[in-house]
């Protein structure tokens, strides 16, 4: 114990004399404050190819029960049958609509501007339309209310700020946008608990949303091998695996079975 | 052997200046002895040889016929001191500068630290603890020391030896100092420091100082040693004298008891310290030159620094804690 | 005989003294002391103080670093400078600034005059002053008797104000200057003129430069506003400071009263730990700014104490300069000349420098009173172990559960006032007898009255010992138990199940609170047959059908079981951690017991009590011919009235679940077990033995079962272990390292390894090691007899950092080494936060409810709550004190079914499938909840109820149509009571409003709900502000065109009012009586 005092005595004048005179290069030289990062460069249109395809769902959509909207008669008003809820919604030869595709690689190396216009989420009906929505962060979503009733606007999502405003009939649309990439954001009307409908945000811009005829197309994508996943809120994710050459425009298409993976 | 363990202890900053005692004290005793040798040899010489001792001839070493009989002081001594003084400042200086001076918690009343030593020139008289009623080894001792050091002088009958090194003429307090401060003082730090653990117990050199260490030793007044029937006898006899009643009879036995041995001590080791006086022509010549106080005083000291051994002995090998048993004090 | 020297020596050889040289030795030592002259000077500046280097280094990478801040701050500020709204403000400041001026300088010049003629006469009249003052002295000196020299001096007085003249130069203007004489009283009289004239000019002055200054001060928010942090200014300033650093020893130095500071005398603290730990020198880093390593551009040095605190709040909360930093973090605050001296962390120091995973440690000391410490996280888990894993049932800790001590101490006042009560009754009759006989009247009524007097005595006696009564009631309900009852093994265990259990306890369910006892098979069969024999045997339990198992599951996972309880092992454990993991129930356990227990997990067999030391059957009560009924409300003994233990000490709450719900989960229960549960087909005939049973009970009471469970014949017994409420500043050599004491001082780990902190001789290596394997310092010892071993069993400490917090709690427990007024001990409202925390995690309510802003509740992290499943969460309580009347609070917090017909329900949240439970909690606890909710939400102690302005009709009718407008969809989500409705609704009913909320934050809530509960389903924006107060943002019904008031308050006072009949006329239907439960029961 007491040697070590001295030795230590010792070794600290040394240590010391290094580092008063030697201006201790040593920890000084260490890093900096990291930098931001970089903004990735922009993709390069002319050598840029495309992915196009179709959703297809295989064998026959199941028979959902249809919406009782009783407790509500404006909304039962507005609707002369009875709404199923459009979980599965097919066009003909069994098209899937409601199916997002996107890229599932990191693209952060390339830099996606927001676009400037809004992506409309409507109320009409007491039900939302689209029924699934797709966005790249910091893109506007602009929630309008077509109905004669007072809805509210619930996003509840894991890594976004949550927010709950009520949209009376009338009332000037909501804008509202995402900061951070997440997939399926449910979104609930809490005065109409059968009013769903799903947000997802984007860092970049290759997904799409497929209409009732099952078609999407991820253009403008940078040469390279990407996974493609789809999204369906019944039957949950698939992925395919595509190479792109330069201006290259490859056909991808995914089948979801109808007694498939159930997505949750 | 758990070098760790003496390491520890001498490397601590306040053994310093024991484990220096070692090597210093030997070295300066053998220095000095080899000096007083050749003086010796010089003297002889020259007293055979009246004519070299009349002419101007140095009578200490370094020594040649040849040279002054006398050198100046300054240069030729301060120099050598102006010497001295700079390695010794310095000494001193990296010492101060390398190790500082041990500090340690507040005292805590409650928990106080194990082993609890006294500093270095102390631990002698701490280890005397040992043997002693602390009334004797702690008060009487010490003051008899210092007596028989004040008392040195005036017991000295020798006016030879005075101002240089001499073996010869100094045979007897030589080896008195080789017995009382080399023999007995520094022996006795030496074992306070290297020998004495947690508890004050007895580690021989090398063993670990296991605070939870367990020793069987029991110690014995001498009066507890002797076989009863003695001490019993004793007793009986006590008990038939004038006013003495059963209760006591035992305690003044013992004090009767351990008169005895004691008285016999005394006697023996005077007699001894005679003898050991006036072996020699040459100290039986010096002595007579002594009065008598002068000599008895010297027998008592002599005798008392004897006892200090004998006590060690009796303790460390026959486990006798006392000889000499009385209510106030214990010897 | 040596050889006589030639007198004539032929040769002369030099003599050695006179002729040899010493210059060459010395040269070396001189250069040799300069050399050391020069190491004693660099040990003088450096050497011993290694702060120095620190600082220049801080110094100039601080510099740096502001640098680059400043550059940035300036751009922003450019940017500011350069917008409108800035310029603007800056000119109306220029301008205002210009049109004072004028007038300002005016005044100016009259100040400067008037300053200038002071200071002229200030001589003279401090000298004339003087002078009477003397003068005046003598006279007053003189005594009044002497009337002609009193006169005499008189006349000095007035000769001296009147004719003792001064001469002053007295500037007129400016420019001129006349000599002219003053005497004493022109000089008072100008002199205070002067004064009066300057101050009348200053304020003057103040109220032309007022519009400047405001338009400063405008300007100044602004800046504020738009750049917030240090301005570019201040930084240079910083920078400047930086640049030309001096290094100085930084110390703070605190000397409250009465201080101590870790003993070191009166001289109160100090701590000079800035000194390397230079960046939390405020005065250097604002307290604003946080610095860290990598800022200074050292992310990767190890020996760069530059940061600043990383946690500011704290700092706040602990101001330097009042705690320094030693008493928190410990370490020897003093020392400078080495790290390790700094940080105390050598033999002699007694307070070392907490490791990082021990900081909290720190908090203790002071916060020992608190449950829950913000900002403590470790020590709040060490805490929470504490008491969850048993340790407090063999270890008393000051202000941990002493509800058993309290208890016993009002037993003996009891028994006290009873003996007081016999012996007056026997004194009453001698002293009214001592009346009759008495020789006089006087002496007579004396004694009558003293009669009376005891007689009125006894009844007070009786009074009180009723209220013991009745707090020992509540103590009997507050008591708990960590493990379960033993009494009713037989009634609940397989017999085999228990030795298994007690030899295996870890491996059987990895996650218990129960440690692992070090018992040799032997003493496992003699406990198990002293568990076995000492158990009840009847009256039997009913006979259960069995139930629903796959409804069970829905129930258990829907009701909120997993708050407390896991199900699942390994990876697939979900749930709780606060009580059992429900995994193997369905090996060991009887499906009717388990039925009961669901249903009523507080339901005993017998009642016990404890006076009689027995637990009483039918059989006693039929003695008194009483039914054999026990619960809160018959919690008497027949045989001698006191209080009896009436139910199970568990925290488990009562569910209130249909017998057939409590079927269905046990039935679920007992489906979970392992198929290959070997065990259960072992002989245990040796468990019917009573010799062994005999030894068995010894065994129990030496290993101190009964601290955490309730066992036959064992009730009161006390704690086995020692007291740890001062564990943390026992003297090292105190705490036994045994056979490690030397290893522990070399660094050598029991199991041989080197330490990878060095030497662990300290209080922290040996609590880790006595926690991670409690027998480790019984290693080599020679036992005489096997209980001489250590006892304590191993801690169920499976998760990482477990073992660390409880160390830390421990480290931390120290005997106060800081002044009284240091200890945190609120008066304030904080106190009620404080006690409340104990009960609040007694009872795991943060296990189903978020109660503090940013925690957690358990059921917000498990899989079934999540996105939209939100919803289905028990209310969020961070507001409760503000939103609910603390009146009703305690009727629900007594009944949460606030109904004592349809308990099967929640009171208010019908429509919720998770179960707010009955705890059974005693008065205290119920009180003591109470105002910790209102505490939380800062409100005052005493509950005034608020007065809501009564609606007019015509006000009434613009709220109904309001609230029933298509555009305000109310009634759609909140209950009405109607069946019907209700079963999709997600609210609570607005009947219960008025008896419930309080309408401040009705109010609130309903302009903005998101503010309050994010997340909730409440929708924001139903109102918006409109000149001055809400109105209602969808379509207005027409009749509120042409109302100007408040519409939220509308509302809000229409809902206060609302009445059953109002409601079902607007759901179109005539109210069934107490609709939505309506009513609380008052009970």
């Amino acid at each position: 114990m007491k040697t070590r005092l001295l030795h230590l005595a010792l070794v600290a004048a040394v240590a010391i004399a290094f580092t008063s005179c030697g201006g201790n290069k040593s920890s000084e030289s260490s890093e900096q404050p990291a930098a931001p990062a970089a903004t990735g460069a922009a993709v390069d249109a002319t050598t840029a190819g495309s992915v196009t395809g179709t959703i297809t769902l295989d064998g026959k959509a199941p028979a959902a029960k249809p919406i009782n909207m009783s407790a509500e008669p404006y909304c039962q008003k507005a609707h002369s049958s009875p709404v199923i809820p459009p979980e599965v919604v097919t066009g003909e030869g069994g098209a899937l609509a409601n199916v997002v595709v996107y890229v599932k690689d990191d693209m952060s190396k390339y830099s996606f501007p927001a676009p400037s216009q809004s992506v409309p989420l409507n109320q009409q009906g007491c039900m939302y339309d689209p029924h699934v929505v797709a966005l790249m962060a910091g893109q506007t979503l602009e929630v309008k209310n077509d109905d004669q009733t007072t809805h509210n606007i619930h996003p509840m999502p894991k890594d976004n700020r949550e927010w709950n405003k009520s949209q009376p009939p009338g009332a000037s649309p909501i804008d509202d946008s995402f900061a951070r990439a997440e997939m399926a954001i449910p979104v609930k009307c809490n005065v109409h608990p059968w009013m769903k409908s799903y947000i997802f945000v984007f860092k970049n811009p290759y997904f799409a949303v497929t209409t009732k005829d099952g078609k999407f197309e991820l253009s403008n994508l940078p040469p390279g091998t990407y996974t493609i996943e789809a999204w369906q809120e019944k039957y949950g994710v698939q992925d395919q695996t595509v190479t792109i050459g330069p201006k290259e425009s490859k056909a991808v298409s995914f089948t979801f079975k109808a007694s498939g993976p159930s997505g949750d | 052997m758990d070098w760790h363990q003496i390491w520890e202890i001498v490397s601590a900053p306040d053994n310093v200046p024991i484990v220096a005692l070692l090597f210093l004290v030997p070295f300066y005793v053998w220095y000095a002895l080899k000096q007083g040798i050749e003086n010796d040899r010089l003297i002889a010489m020259l007293e055979a040889d009246a004519q070299a001792a009349k002419t101007k001839y140095r009578k200490t070493q370094p020594w040649d016929p040849s040279w002054d009989r006398e050198v100046h002081t300054w240069p030729y001594l301060m120099r050598m001191e102006l010497l001295v003084a700079i390695i010794v400042t310095i000494l001193l200086m990296v010492w101060s500068l390398t190790l500082n001076a041990p500090l340690e918690e507040p005292s805590n009343p409650n928990v106080t630290m194990n082993p609890a030593k006294a500093p270095w020139y102390f631990l002698g008289l701490q280890e005397m603890l040992v043997y002693f009623d602390p009334w004797i080894a702690g008060v009487v001792m010490p003051t008899l020391i210092i007596i028989g050091l004040m008392v040195v002088p005036y017991i000295d009958a020798n006016p030879l030896g005075n101002g240089y090194y001499t073996y010869q003429q100094r045979r007897f307090s030589i080896w008195t100092f080789l017995v009382g401060f080399v023999g007995l003082w520094v022996a006795m730090i030496f074992i306070g420091t290297f020998i004495r653990g947690p508890g004050w117990m007895w580690f021989s050199l090398g063993n670990t100082w296991d605070a939870q260490a367990v020793q069987y030793t029991v110690n014995r007044n001498l009066d507890q040693v002797v076989p009863f029937s003695l001490l019993h006898i004793n007793g009986s006899l006590v008990a038939h004298l004038p006013g003495v009643t059963p209760t006591y009879a035992p305690i003044l036995a013992r004090i009767i008891f351990g008169i005895f041995p004691l008285v016999a001590y005394f006697i023996l080791a005077a007699l001894l310290v005679h003898w050991v006086c006036m072996r020699t022509e040459f100290s039986r010549k010096i002595y007579r030159r002594m009065s008598l106080v002068q000599l008895v005083t010297m027998y008592v000291f002599l005798v008392l620094m004897l006892s200090l051994p004998i006590k060690i002995l009796l303790r460390l090998l026959l486990n006798v804690k006392y000889v000499w048993v009385t209510p106030w004090f214990s010897v | 005989m040596p050889e006589i020297p030639p007198s004539q020596p032929a040769s002369k050889p030099d003599d050695p003294i006179t002729t040899s040289s010493f210059a060459f030795p010395l040269l070396i030592v001189s250069f040799l002391l300069i050399l050391t002259v020069a190491w004693s000077f660099y040990d003088e500046v450096f050497g011993l103080r290694p702060w120095r280097s620190y600082q220049q280094r801080f110094a100039s990478a601080y510099a740096g670093y502001l640098q680059k801040q400043v550059a940035a701050q300036k751009k922003a500020e450019d940017a500011v400078y350069s917008s409108s709204d800035y310029r603007n403000l800056r000119n109306t400041v220029d301008r205002l600034e210009k049109e004072a001026a004028p007038k300002d300088a005016a005044i100016e010049k009259q100040i400067a005059l008037l300053d200038r003629q002071r200071a002229a006469m200030l001589d003279s009249y401090q000298d004339a002053r003087g002078y009477v003052g003397a003068l005046i002295y003598d006279y007053e000196e003189v005594p009044p008797s002497d009337k002609a020299l009193r006169a005499k001096r008189m006349a000095a007085v007035n000769d001296a104000r009147k004719n003792h003249g001064y001469t002053v130069d007295w500037p007129v203007s400016e420019s001129q200057i006349e000599r002219r004489t003053m005497y004493y009283d022109d000089l008072n009289s100008t002199f205070t003129d002067i004064l009066g004239k300057r101050a009348a000019l200053v304020a003057e002055r103040g109220d032309i430069d007022k519009p400047t200054k405001d338009a400063r001060t405008a300007l100044a928010t602004y800046l504020s506003e738009k750049l917030p942090g240090l301005n570019s200014a201040t930084m240079e300033g910083l920078q400047h400071t930086a640049r030309n650093w001096d290094e100085t020893l930084l110390q703070i130095n605190v000397s409250p009263p009465g201080a101590s500071i870790n003993y070191l005398g009166g001289a109160g603290l100090v701590d000079r730990c800035q000194s390397c730990h230079i960046g939390m020198d405020p005065t250097l880093v604002p307290l604003g700014m946080t610095l860290t390593k990598a800022d200074l551009g050292m992310a990767k040095s190890h020996d760069a104490p530059f940061t600043s605190h990383p946690d500011p709040e704290l700092i706040q909360d602990h101001p330097l300069e009042k705690f320094g930093c030693s008493p928190c973090h410990g370490g020897n605050g003093r020392a400078l000349d080495s790290i390790t001296r700094g940080h105390g962390r050598y033999e002699h120091w007694l307070w070392p420098l907490y490791y990082r995973e021990n900081f909290d440690a720190g908090c203790q000391q002071c916060h020992a009173a608190d449950m829950v410490t913000e900002q403590a996280p470790v020590l709040n888990q060490g805490k929470q172990l504490y008491r969850q894993r048993g340790c407090i049932g063999c270890h008393r800790f000051q202000g941990f559960d002493s509800q058993d001590e309290q208890l016993i101490n009002m037993r003996q006042q009891i028994l006290q006032l009873a003996k007081q009560k016999a012996d007056d009754e026997l004194e009453i009759p001698r002293l009214q007898k001592l009346g009759d006989q008495a020789p006089d009247n006087d002496t007579a009524n004396k004694l009558y009255a003293q009669a009376t007097n005891l007689t009125v005595e006894v009844s007070r006696l009786d009074a009180q010992s009723e209220t013991f009564e009745e707090r020992s009631h509540d103590l009997l309900q507050e008591i708990k138990k960590v493990g379960p009852d033993l009494k009713e093994v037989r009634q609940k265990i397989h017999k085999q199940w228990i030795p298994y259990w007690l030899a295996n306890t870890h491996t059987f369910r990895p996650t218990t609170k129960m440690p692992q006892f070090r018992l040799t098979p032997d003493e496992v069969q003699s406990i198990s047959a002293f568990i076995w024999q000492q158990s009840l045997t009847g009256p039997p339990l009913e006979h259960q059908q069995p139930g629903n198992a796959a409804h069970g599951k829905v129930l258990l996972e829907s009701r909120g079981c997993l708050a407390c309880h896991s199900v699942g092992e390994g990876d697939a454990l979900v749930g709780g951690t606060f009580s059992a993991n429900l995994s193997r129930v369905g090996e060991k356990d009887n499906y009717d017991y388990i039925v009961r227990w669901v249903h009523n997990p507080r339901q005993r067999t017998r009642p016990y009590c404890p006076y009689e030391k027995r637990d009483l059957g039918p059989e006693d009560y039929a003695k008194h011919n009483l039914p054999y009924v026990f619960d809160l409300d018959h919690s008497r003994c027949p045989n001698d009235g006191h209080e009896l233990v009436v139910m199970q000490p568990t925290v488990m709450p009562n569910l209130r679940l249909t017998m057939d719900d409590a079927r269905d989960i046990a039935s679920y229960l007992m489906t979970l077990k392992h198929s290959d549960a070997s065990y259960l087909s072992a002989d245990v005939s040796f468990m019917d033995d009573p010799k062994r049973a005999a030894d068995g009970k010894e065994l129990v009471r030496h290993y101190g079962c009964a601290g955490c469970h309730e066992i036959s014949g064992l009730e009161d017994e006390g704690r086995i272990g020692t007291e740890l409420t001062n564990e943390g500043s026992k003297p090292i050599e105190r705490l036994d390292f045994a056979r490690f004491t030397e290893d522990a001082k070399r660094g050598i780990l029991p199991d041989g390894k080197p330490s990878p902190r060095g030497p662990w001789y300290d209080a922290k290596g040996f609590f880790e090691q006595k926690l991670m394997n409690p027998a480790i310092y019984d290693t080599g010892k020679y036992h005489a007899n096997p209980m001489d071993a250590l006892r304590m069993p191993k801690p169920n400490l499976y998760e990482s950092g477990d073992v660390d917090a409880l160390v830390t709690m421990l480290l931390g427990s120290t005997d106060p080494t800081l002044p009284p007024d240091y200890m945190y001990k609120p008066s304030d409202r904080h106190r009620f936060i404080q006690e409340g925390w104990w009960i609040v995690t007694k009872y795991n309510c943060i296990g189903c409810h978020q109660i503090d802003v940013g925690q957690k509740s358990v059921l917000m992290t498990l899989p079934f709550y999540q996105a939209e499943n939100k919803v289905n969460l028990p209310p969020v309580l961070t507001t409760e004190g503000a939103r609910v009347n603390p009146e009703w609070l305690r009727q629900f917090l007594a009944n949460p079914s606030l109904s004592t017909t349809d308990t099967n329900r929640n009171g208010v949240r019908q429509y919720l499938q998770v179960r707010m439970p009955t705890f059974y909690l005693s008065d205290d606890e119920i009180r003591t909840l109470v105002l910790f909710f209102k505490a939380m939400s800062s409100q005052p102690e005493q509950f005034i109820p608020p007065k809501v302005a009564p609606l007019t009709d015509t006000e009434r009718a613009m709220a109904r149509s309001l609230f029933t407008s298509p555009a305000a969809p109310c009634l759609k989500c909140h209950m009405t009571g109607s069946p019907k409705h209700d079963k999709n609704a997600s609210a609570p009913n607005f009947l219960l409003a008025r008896d419930r909320l309080q309408p401040a934050w009705v109010g609130r809530w309903i302009t903005d709900p998101a503010k309050i509960i994010p997340g909730t389903a409440m929708p924001s924006g139903l109102f918006k502000m409109q000149d001055g107060h809400w109105v209602f943002s969808g379509p207005e019904p027409a009749s509120l065109q042409q109302y100007h008031g408040d519409q939220a308050d509308l509302l809000v006072r229409y809902m206060f009012t609302l009445t059953p009949q109002e409601q079902g006329a607007l759901v179109g239907r005539t109210p069934a009586g107490g609709a939505g439960g309506a009513k609380p029961s008052g009970q």
